[in-house]
């Protein structure tokens, strides 16, 4: 068994054949056995009836009860003996799917780390979602075919053996007759896949309506428009049942060849040894013998067929993988990378002009959320810029380098499910304190406090047994337990209420004392906490300087920040009496 | 508002085992005719299936007997028929059953839409969506596949035992009782099989979904993992999931262990059983060899398809589950609605209300507040006050668990949905976007609109960027299509509100991810297109309640402070306080 937790090595994804290749003999050993026990199984089909033949000749027919016994007891240990290799191949063959699942997950999340930002922008959730359902499992299934398929291959190469020691003929009509019936079903399956493609696409779409409706559900009884939904679906779900008929007017057609073409070939052999046996050139007993080994020559044909119609799904299943592998970081380290700046220096955005001084808390203020965001983006390298640090333009060092001492905090970060310890936590352990101190500067005390376990208890994957406002808190937490020497913090307030903003602020500030720190908001509780306040006017600064001043010197500016207040701004009251 | 946590009392039912078949019952009974001809084709294939073994025991009787290749080639004729003939019937048998799948699961799977639909908004509420959603997307896929691939192939298998049980007692009975005894090992391993696969099947598929979950949150949070360098942790939580997979999946395998080879056994055992058996009675005279020879070959023929039964139990007992999860839908009572009567007018009581989600403290310590038509009613308070709740009692989404809440002098849960939207909407933070086009979007709460009149709307909420969508009303919206930035969305929200038409409307923070200017835009279209009508704003930003009528300041469950802006100020109380701190400079 694959250890859990080993590496699970560099996948080859130039192309999905590669691919399953490559699952293939990272498991050698295992598919090797799982070839041997499936072969030795299929062979030993061949015995039961064998000794049941040699029962009813020797022992039934004469009436020879002791050699009845024999020949059964000989029977009932054959059966032992296939029920053994059967479930040893079971075993084997299940645990070269789990592999092959597993190993697949484990590439695909490995991936998506190294893909990072560039994932969101190039595969929707739903691909990879679709990933981690069907495709690995359907992977999976196709490698099954290296067990019993290698089995099939042999077993008919004995049952060939066997028949032309009986006769040449009869052989060469089995050895071309079976590869035959292969190739007459291969444009069938071709079929099925275009079919069967077009069908899970539709299904995935309408399953995706009852998402939608799920999702909406609120809106629907706020608002209504529940019979449109519900007419829509209905259209949706009679496209897909005829879509599904012709489907299944394939599928059946394939399903009834796979067992109908054997039996087929059956008979056109037993007519041909049924002649030879009226024409006197085989006997009667090599006749039952011929037809009993065809017959147990099913099994490999029908395998032949199954595995065919596992491998082109599979093949189809892992595209989808390899397409994901084969995605590369938007942001990669340059040809030649020049060193960070050791020191705490400053950041500069070329294209707005705003300036993050080393050690202060610096304000970035639009009208366009979307262009202060944009300046975080480019400070924290998430897209190419001529952003410089300290001198140095930020795409010449290192990316490794730039995420460890530059980290961005979005508006909307995931959160993942684990203990809210954990979820806080990031990527290293800290202790109570800290973690407190931490939580105590987010204003998130009241969260922990009300959470039956407190930090151990368990947080929904996207924190959905929270409230906005209590995530974005959470968020905060893990931004400054991450303690980063630059943290750029997207509206870290926004969807709390105006008395815990003033008390986060508050807190950003003392966590965040000397140390390099710029937010994005048009919270005049934040901006009052900011060193420096940068006013961006169509994506170019206009301003720089404390809230006060710019409140005084910029009416654009106090327009926008004390929005829906008219009131003379003189009137203020001193920053700490606002938030204490 | 935290969400509601799977409370026990607030799941969605299940349906019982005795109303699961009824309702499967009536599935197959609204499919008569085609369940009927689907059998009878079964039925001929597998009899055509033992034409074969049939014929061939007379060539041999024949040629044994001194038969030209004439007759030989005229008995193998037929062989190659009956292949023939098992080949086109067990196809269109199972074109039949995959026919009868495929429109039974549409009628599942439609009926499940219709009854979500008429779900009241409570219980929604109250389950949480995400049964809902796991029920209409998981479970109506696990029976899809029962109906879709499991039910052709159990259904040819099935006919094919029956058929073959009834060729072998007409052989001989005796013989064909002591083979079915000795198949009864089959009986005892899956009895003791099923018994445990069921708790073992759940525990693989949750720690399957765990795992589909680790993917997709870390594909979705790519951009977070890359930011605060989570990769690791990212990938040793895969790591653990995988083994928590490995754990079950190898829990099930052992079970599978047990089952299988006493199956592959059991095949055999009744051949040696009837062979023995055979043996002994032949000598007494009271069998044939040819009924031993016969009995134990179809003995053997019985494997194969009792085999497909077998592998498909697993599948039949998960769908079950699944179905009676699907099925329970349906078992929602419907609300009573008792026809309250039109209300008399405009305005909105609020008297001694109390309310406590399910199993929990009171939220709401008794609220008392009446809002006058026209008049415009900001909520503010810190998270946790209640006024998200109170906001969804006044649209009628809860009921009060004491006082009462009523519109007109009519209780707003006595309203049937309809009539209650024409007085009261709630237009919440959650902006959902339905797939579809923008019309689409936006026709759900007027069917009827023209397209003048939804330019119209647009316009009148601020939408400037009509002119930048690819086919304008028509551009299909959501995943695949053009995607809303949320202020967007909110703006659409707001424009199915201005369609809806309510007398009242509540906003439940619902300019809150708006951008300052577009908020502003907003709030000021709305107010014009609102004109004469009551709004009550939920709102954490003050400057909502400085441009109120009044001002309710909720605080623990309780309306703290009820009055005008300056009123409120004057009294120098928390409103004040946190007004001061709010303005800043």
């Amino acid at each position: 068994m694959m250890d859990s937790y080993a590496d699970p090595g560099t996948p080859d994804h130039r192309s999905a054949a590669r691919y399953l290749w490559w699952l293939t003999m990272s498991q050698r050993r295992r598919v090797a056995g799982g070839a041997v026990i499936g072969t030795l199984w299929m062979v030993c089909l061949m015995l039961p009836p064998y000794l049941m033949q040699r029962a009813i000749d020797d022992g039934l027919q004469p009436g020879r009860t002791g050699v009845l016994v024999g020949w059964v007891a000989a029977l009932v240990g054959a059966a032992l003996l296939n029920a053994w290799l059967g479930i040893m191949r079971h075993r084997i063959m299940t645990r070269v799917r789990m592999d092959a699942t597993f190993r697949t997950i484990k590439v695909v999340v490995a991936h998506s780390t190294r893909l990072g930002a560039e994932l969101p922008r190039k595969l929707s959730v739903g691909e990879v979602v679709s990933i981690g359902t069907g495709d690995v499992a359907q992977i999976s299934q196709t490698l099954t075919i290296t067990g019993p398929g290698v089995g099939a291959v042999v077993a008919y190469l004995v049952a060939a053996a066997l028949l032309l020691s009986v006769s040449v003929p009869l052989a060469v009509v089995v050895l071309l007759g079976v590869p035959l019936l292969a190739v007459v079903v291969g444009p069938l399956l071709e079929r099925l896949q275009g079919a069967e493609s077009k069908y899970r696409e539709q299904q995935g779409a309408l399953t995706a309506r009852i998402g939608d409706i799920v999702g909406g559900m609120r809106v629907l009884n706020g608002i209504g428009g529940k019979e449109l939904l519900a007419g829509r679906y209905l259209r949706g779900s009679q496209a897909l049942q005829a879509e599904g008929y012709r489907v299944g007017a394939v599928t059946s057609w394939i399903q009834a060849l796979s067992v109908g073409l054997p039996a087929l070939f059956l008979a056109l052999v037993t007519w041909l040894a049924a002649r030879m046996a009226a024409e006197g050139t085989i006997t009667i007993g090599t006749l039952v013998a011929v037809y009993g080994y065809v017959a147990v020559l099913v099994v490999p044909v029908s395998n032949f067929i199954e595995g065919g119609y596992d491998l082109t799904r599979g093949l189809v299943a892992a595209g989808r993988v390899v397409r994901m592998l084969g995605l590369k970081p938007a942001v990669e380290d340059a040809a030649t990378v020049r060193p960070a700046p050791d020191a705490p220096s400053s950041l500069h955005d070329a294209e707005t002009g705003v300036e993050l001084a080393p050690g202060r808390l610096t304000a970035i203020v639009s009208a366009r959320p979307a262009e202060s965001a944009a300046v975080v983006d480019r400070l924290g390298r998430y897209r190419g810029s001529a952003a410089t640090w300290g001198g140095v333009p930020l795409a010449d060092v290192a990316l490794a380098e730039v995420r460890s001492r530059i980290v961005v905090a979005d508006n909307d970060a995931d959160l993942f499910s684990g203990p809210l310890s954990a979820v806080v936590g990031g990527r290293s352990e800290h202790t109570g304190p800290a973690i407190a101190q931490a939580v105590r500067d987010a204003a998130a005390e009241d969260i922990v406090q009300a959470l039956p376990d407190g930090l151990d208890t368990p947080v929904q994957a996207q924190g959905s047994n929270l409230s906005g406002g209590q995530r974005q808190r959470l968020r905060l937490v893990r931004a400054l337990l991450a303690d980063p020497e630059v943290l750029l913090l997207v509206e870290p307030t926004s969807a709390v209420d105006a008395h815990t903003e003033a008390a986060m602020a508050a807190g950003l500030r003392r966590a965040r004392a000397g140390r390099t720190t710029a937010l994005t908001s048009t919270s005049p509780v934040l901006l009052e906490q900011a060193d420096t306040v940068c006013y961006l006017v169509d994506g170019r600064l206009v301003a720089a300087g404390p809230h006060r001043v710019l409140l005084a010197s910029e009416p654009g500016y106090r327009e926008l920040v004390a929005r829906g207040d008219h009131e003379p701004a003189t009137e203020s009251t001193p920053a700490e009496e606002a938030v204490r | 508002m935290t969400a509601q946590t799977e409370a026990a009392p607030g799941r969605l039912p299940i349906a019982e085992p005795a109303e699961a078949r009824r309702a499967a019952v009536r599935l197959v009974r609204q499919d008569g005719r085609a369940v009927t001809a689907m059998l009878i084709l079964n039925g001929l294939a597998a009899a055509a299936g033992l034409g074969g073994p049939w014929l061939l025991g007379r060539i041999i009787d024949d040629v044994r007997g001194g038969a030209g290749a004439g007759h030989v080639d005229r008995l193998a004729l037929g062989i190659l028929c009956f292949a023939l003939a098992q080949l086109f019937l067990g196809r269109f048998a199972r074109y039949a059953a995959h026919r009868f799948g495929e429109r039974t699961l549409a009628r599942i799977r439609e009926r499940f839409v219709d009854r979500s639909l008429a779900l009241p908004a409570s219980v929604v509420e109250r389950a949480g969506t995400g049964d809902l959603m796991t029920r209409g997307t998981a479970d109506v896929a696990t029976v899809g596949t029962t109906l879709r691939d499991a039910g052709p192939e159990v259904s040819v298998a099935l006919v094919q035992v029956l058929l073959i049980l009834a060729a072998m007692l007409a052989v001989n009975p005796f013989l064909g009782i002591c083979g079915v005894l000795c198949l009864s090992g089959i009986w005892f391993a899956t009895r003791w099989y099923l018994r445990r696969a069921h708790a073992g099947y759940l525990a693989e598929g949750a720690a399957n979904s765990a795992l589909a979950e680790i993917l997709t949150s870390t594909a979705a949070g790519a951009r977070t993992v890359e930011a605060l360098s989570l990769q690791e942790r990212r990938i040793a939580a895969a790591a653990e999931a995988v083994e928590r997979c490995r754990v079950t999946r190898t829990h099930t395998l052992n079970l599978r262990t047990v089952l299988f080879p006493v199956v592959e056994f059991s095949y055999i055992a009744p051949v040696a059983g009837i062979l023995l058996l055979g043996g002994a009675l032949r000598g007494s005279g009271a069998v044939t060899t040819g009924a031993v020879v016969a009995c134990a070959l179809y003995f053997w023929k019985l494997a194969e398809p009792l085999d497909k039964v077998l592998l498909w139990l697993d599948q039949l007992q998960r769908s079950n589950a699944s179905f009676a999860r699907v099925e329970g839908i349906g078992q929602v009572d419907a609300p009573v609605v008792t026809g309250g009567g039109e209300p008399v007018d405009d305005r909105i009581d609020v008297v001694g209300v109390r309310y406590a989600y399910q199993g929990e403290r009171d939220v709401l310590h008794g609220v008392d507040l009446t809002v006058h038509p026209g008049e415009r009613l900001a909520v503010v308070g810190p998270s946790g006050a209640g006024k998200s709740t109170l906001g969804r009692l006044l649209a009628g989404a809860e009921v009060p668990r004491t006082g009462r809440v009523t519109v007109g002098q009519v209780p707003v849960t006595e309203l049937d949905p309809a009539q209650l939207r024409r007085h009261v909407v709630l237009v919440s933070q959650e902006h959902h976007v339905f797939l579809g086009t923008v019309r689409d979007n936006l026709l759900i709460a007027a069917p009827t609109a023209t397209d003048q009149e939804l330019h119209a709307v647009l316009a009148a909420v601020d939408v400037d960027w009509m002119d930048e969508l690819p086919d304008g009303l028509d551009t299909e919206l959501g995943a695949g299509g053009h995607r809303l930035d949320a202020q967007q969305a909110q703006q659409l929200a707001l424009a199915r509100v201005v369609l809806a038409d309510p007398h009242t409307l509540i906003l439940d923070e619902a300019t809150s991810l708006l951008d300052p200017t577009t908020a502003r835009h907003t709030e000021r279209s709305l107010e014009a297109v609102l004109k004469g009508r009551t709004v009550i704003a939920i709102a954490h930003r003050l400057h909502t309640a400085h441009d109120a009528d009044r001002v309710a300041v909720m605080d623990g469950g309780r309306v703290a402070e009820l009055g005008s802006h300056s009123e409120l100020l004057a009294a120098g109380g928390g409103y004040a306080a946190l007004w001061k701190s709010w303005h800043g400079a």
